[in-house]
């Protein structure tokens, strides 16, 4: 029944046209009206017709387009995905009607579709990490941009799929290389800061704090590279410094142990520095080894070797010093001075001079004195001989002078055998003076200088001597002129009264002056003669205080070449009374004369001896004015003599005899002369005087 | 124009006073000196650390200070009064007065007393643990015939210096009387008086370069071995200058000496030998005061202009402390030459 709906519409149209007919027949219509009405039928009808058709035609429109927009979107899809879609259709060759069209190429959109889809997300996986990737590399920290990453929909094809793979293997690469690259400068900072004794995660955290965390993200940035690069660098070059340093320190420590023969356990010690001593900076690996701490205390150890080295360094210049004192001293000649030689000591201690420039300057010294002690050597040891022969000489003189000489007491033998030696010696003493004499001028002529013998010439020691002697000789011959006279007194007196008085002693006694030296050695240097005490002078002005002339300058200062005439006296005519010895030029101060001529001057005491004891031809002109006479006497009595005559030494260094006079035994009996006398002020109370004074002024 | 001394000079010490040095010394039990200055001060130096421990300033120009122990000490001046004052503290007492400057001080542990010495020609003792009241302390006064320049103490022993150059030689323990009298064997001004530290006698020296020593003992072979010898000067134009000799202090250990003089040097003495042991190389200005420490290591040395050209221009005061070398001042006692057999 379904197949003819149409003829069945048909049917029922011509039934329904039939039953209008009939009622038409019924109703009686006219025809007419009839005929209108069923052209307005007709009418209708067609309308209906039209509008099927119209709404026919603009769903077919509608499918095309579809169809068109489905083709498109494949197409897109496919230019997109740069892939041929699955069905190629043939425009030219349509298939089957539209809606079938449709169908094939719904299913077909849909695939496409689907693939787009998953080709995005692949797209979106590799630029998310591509992104990702590139912002660890740019250093940016991926927490603030999450954004999607932009992605061209136009373009996502396998090829560009290939690409961008590539492309992310490439950062991956990259990006481990960093990382590799980080551990490695890690790595090394490490070693280095440890080498150094540094904090290493300091070092770190201040290059990248990410990279003190070892488990969380670290930058890989270029420039957290770079200041890696940098830090490392820098720490190498720290090392590099040090390790010069410290090898610096090595080498000057091995120089002072090698100069100071450092026992090994001493070195021991530094063993593990010196043993870097040649090392390249990587073979230096060990821990804090190059530490501040640790290069301060190869410093410090450094420091103390080299103190220790310096003291050791003033110690041989000492030693060295002691050893030239040592040979001067031997050989009598005159040491270098003192204070030269505190001198360079402080030169040495404040660093401005090299000890062992010094030390070399001595040495050479010292083989220049050695040298010249060996040249000196045979007439030292006639020197020797000779000063011992003076001493027995001089001995044999007061042995002469005791009276009680031949007593026979214990030893008396001895004595007795020793006189004879001396007396044999004594013969043989001209001779050798003459011949120690001759021996010196020859030497001087050759060394074109003087022989000095502590200090002065040993031919003016010499020719003092044989001055000496001669004038010993001319006073024992007066000796016995006077012996004689007193004899002849004696024997008028006997005459006269028939008493005896026993045979006078002469004064000083068995301490009587010793002169046979001549002077040598040390004697020669006092020069005494100056202990005139002469009453304070009742203006006891300050320019007698400070220039206190002539009769206070005999006695000079030891060091002083004695022998020299003295220096002029002063025209002072007071003091020219009081000072009437004045001693010649080249007399012997033998102390003991010239103390004795000079301070002994007591005629009532001496008149039995003056002749004997004291005779000198400058004694003639003996002091007249009594007072001055009985001042002196008291102030003097021959006991005292003795208590200044220095016997002969060497001095070991250059201690100086002081220029000793005695004073007066007892002085309750002197008496100032008052009558005069202003009043003595002394510097203080002249000065509170003065601050008073101008103290009151201030306050005026 | 002030030449900066050599080095060898010793350590110098900072803060020195501002006028001249009046005397200095070493304390007894430590390294602390006491320097009493015309600027009207007393100051306390540790020397091992070269620095100022205390100052004390009175009313006038400070002319002597002596220790007490190590924590107090006397000072003696222009205002006439004698003064106790102790350093950690601050604090200072008045003992007594005298009528006129008082010139020196001494304190005797063997009397546990303070002795003074004033130009008023007395010497008064005092016991510094009375009750600080006016004269409360003293112990006595004993006239002398002068006014006194200078006082030294050896065991019960007292030397008194006066103007005059007279010297009195009192015991402690009888003041009632000079145990002797004497006169000054220099013919000129007495400026020092030091006795041995052996207790047999004294050196004395005088303004014109010279220094005498001098014995107790009265007998004879003791009164032989006394001498003076002449020190401090200098040959000029074949004229000598002397120069006064201002200070002298004995080794506490060797017993020789030192001497300072107007010419700024300082010479070490050895009395028994007659012989000079060395001579430092010269000080800015006069040697004012010296002091051994108590084991003779140091020696402290006030070069201080003393007065004695007037008032003039001169380099300022300086103490300076220097180690003592054992080869300075050990005795050399004279090589006897071995008779020839």
């Amino acid at each position: 029944m379904a197949k003819d709906p149409i003829p069945q519409v048909e049917t029922t149209c011509g039934s329904l046209l039939y039953e209008l007919q009939i009622i038409w027949d019924e109703v009686g219509e006219t025809e007419t009206d009839r005929d209108q009405m069923l052209l307005e039928l007709e009418r209708e009808c067609l309308e209906v017709y039209r509008r099927k058709v119209d709404q026919a035609n603009r769903c077919r429109a509608q499918l095309r387009q579809a169809i068109a927009d489905a083709e498109a979107e494949l197409a897109s899809i496919s230019s997109a995905m740069g892939e041929r879609p699955v069905h190629i259709r043939q425009s030219d060759q349509s298939v089957g009607s539209l809606k079938q069209e449709l169908g094939k190429i719904l299913p077909e959109l849909e695939e496409m579709q689907k693939r787009k889809t998953e080709r995005r997300s692949q797209f979106l996986l590799v630029l998310e990490e591509i992104e990702s990737i590139t912002n660890d590399i740019k250093g940016q920290g991926g927490e603030h941009v999450l954004s999607k990453p932009l992605l061209d929909e136009t373009s996502l094809s396998m090829t560009k799929l290939e690409e961008l793979h590539s492309h992310l293997q490439a950062l991956q690469k990259e990006k481990s290389e960093r990382v590799e690259t980080i551990r490695k400068h890690l790595c090394t900072l490490y070693s280095h800061s440890s080498v150094l004794g540094m904090d290493f995660n300091e070092v770190v955290s201040q290059v990248n704090p990410t990279l003190t965390d070892p488990e969380g993200p670290r930058s890989l940035s270029d420039h957290t590279i770079d200041n890696l690069d940098a830090a490392v660098q820098k720490l190498r070059e720290v090392k590099i410094q040090r390790m010069h340093k410290l090898q610096d320190l090595a080498t000057t420590m091995l120089e002072l142990w090698n100069l100071m023969d450092t026992p090994i356990e001493e070195q021991q010690e530094y063993q593990h520095i010196t043993c870097n001593i040649a090392a390249s900076e990587h073979e230096i690996t060990q821990a804090n080894s190059l530490s501040e701490d640790f290069i301060k205390y190869v410093e410090a150890e450094v420091v103390r070797l080299d103190e220790v080295k310096a003291s050791k360094m003033k110690e041989l210049v000492m030693k060295k010093r002691s050893e030239l004192e040592e040979i001067c001293r031997k050989t009598h000649m005159l040491p270098v001075s003192d204070s030269a030689m505190d001198q360079t000591i402080v030169a040495i201690e404040s660093g401005i001079v090299d000890a062992t420039l010094v030390l070399g300057h001595l040495e050479q010294h010292i083989s220049k004195v050695k040298e010249e002690a060996l040249s000196r050597k045979e007439i030292l040891e006639k020197v020797e001989k000779w000063l011992s022969a003076c001493d027995e000489e001089s001995w044999l003189e007061e042995y002469n002078r005791d009276d009680n000489r031949y007593n026979a007491g214990r030893g008396a033998h001895l004595t007795l055998k020793r006189a004879e030696k001396a007396r044999n010696l004594v013969n043989k003493l001209p001779g050798m003076v003459e011949a120690l004499a001759s021996k010196t001028i020859v030497w001087e002529q050759e060394k074109g200088i003087e022989f000095l013998y502590d200090g002065i010439r040993l031919l003016s020691m010499l020719e003092e001597y044989n001055l000496l002697r001669q004038e010993r000789e001319e006073e024992h011959r007066r000796q016995r002129d006077h012996k004689k006279l007193q004899g002849q007194l004696i024997a008028e007196q006997e005459a006269l009264y028939g008493s005896k008085p026993s045979p006078s002693k002469p004064l000083g006694g068995k301490k009587a002056p010793r002169m046979s030296t001549g002077g040598a050695a040390t004697n020669r240097r006092l020069s005494l003669g100056a202990g005139m005490h002469q009453t304070p002078k009742p203006n006891n002005k300050k320019a007698d205080q400070r220039h206190v002339d002539g009769a206070l300058s005999t006695g000079r200062r030891g060091l002083d070449v004695a022998g020299l005439p003295s220096r002029k006296q002063s025209m002072n005519p007071c003091e020219q009374l009081q000072s009437p010895l004045v001693r010649k030029p080249f007399s012997p101060i033998s102390t003991t004369v010239v103390a004795s001529k000079a301070n002994i001057a007591t005629p009532q005491q001496l008149v039995p001896n003056e002749i004997s004891s004291f005779a000198t031809p400058v004694k003639n002109n003996i002091i007249k004015n009594l007072e001055e006479e009985k001042m002196m006497s008291m102030l003097q009595t021959p006991k005292n003599v003795a208590a200044m005559i220095p016997i002969p030494s060497t001095p070991a260094t250059i201690s100086v005899p002081m220029q000793t006079a005695p004073t007066p035994l007892n002085n309750y009996a002197r008496l100032l002369p008052e009558k005069t006398e202003v009043v003595e002020y002394s510097f203080e109370e002249r000065r509170l005087a003065f601050m008073l004074q101008s103290e009151s002024m201030i306050h005026v | 124009m002030s030449q900066p001394p050599p080095p060898s000079a010793g350590r110098e010490l900072a803060n020195p006073p501002s006028d001249g040095i009046s005397n200095l010394r070493f304390s007894n039990t430590s390294d602390h000196l006491l320097v009493s200055s015309w600027d009207k001060s007393v100051r306390l130096y540790d020397v091992s650390t070269n620095s100022l421990k205390g100052e004390f300033l009175h009313g006038g120009a400070v002319l002597d200070c002596c220790f007490h122990d190590d924590s107090s000490g006397f000072s003696v001046g222009s205002d006439n009064k004698v003064r106790r004052i102790v350093f950690n503290v601050g604090k200072e007492d008045v003992l007594g007065t005298h009528e006129k400057p008082v010139r020196c001080v001494e304190y005797s542990y063997a009397a546990g007393q303070v002795i003074t010495g004033s130009w008023d020609k007395t010497v008064k003792c005092w016991d510094p643990r009375g009750a600080s009241g006016p004269e409360r302390t003293q112990v006595g006064t004993y006239v002398q015939p002068e006014r006194v320049y200078s006082l030294s103490l050896v065991g019960n022993r007292l030397v008194v210096a006066t103007a005059g150059r007279h010297v009195n030689i009192y015991d402690l323990r009888n003041m009632s009387q000079p145990e002797q009298r004497r006169e000054s064997s220099l013919k000129y001004q007495t400026r020092c008086v030091r006795s041995y530290p052996n207790g047999t006698g004294y050196a004395l020296s005088s303004v014109e370069g010279r220094v005498a020593m001098e014995f107790f003992d009265l007998s004879e072979a003791a009164q032989a071995k006394k001498y003076a010898f002449k020190c401090h000067r200098k040959s000029e134009a074949g004229r000598d200058i002397v120069y006064p000799v201002n200070a002298i202090a004995f080794h506490p250990i060797y017993g020789t000496f030192a001497t300072g003089g107007c010419d700024g040097f300082v010479n070490i003495w050895d009395g028994n030998n007659k012989k000079r042991l060395y001579q430092y190389s010269k000080y800015p200005s006069s040697i004012a005061a010296l002091s051994f420490s108590r084991d003779g290591q140091l020696l402290a040395v006030a070069s201080s202009y003393t007065f004695e050209e007037g008032e003039k221009s001169h380099e300022p005061e300086a103490i300076f402390v220097r180690n003592v070398n054992e080869i300075e001042v050990k005795p050399k006692p004279k090589a006897y030459p071995t008779p020839a057999a």
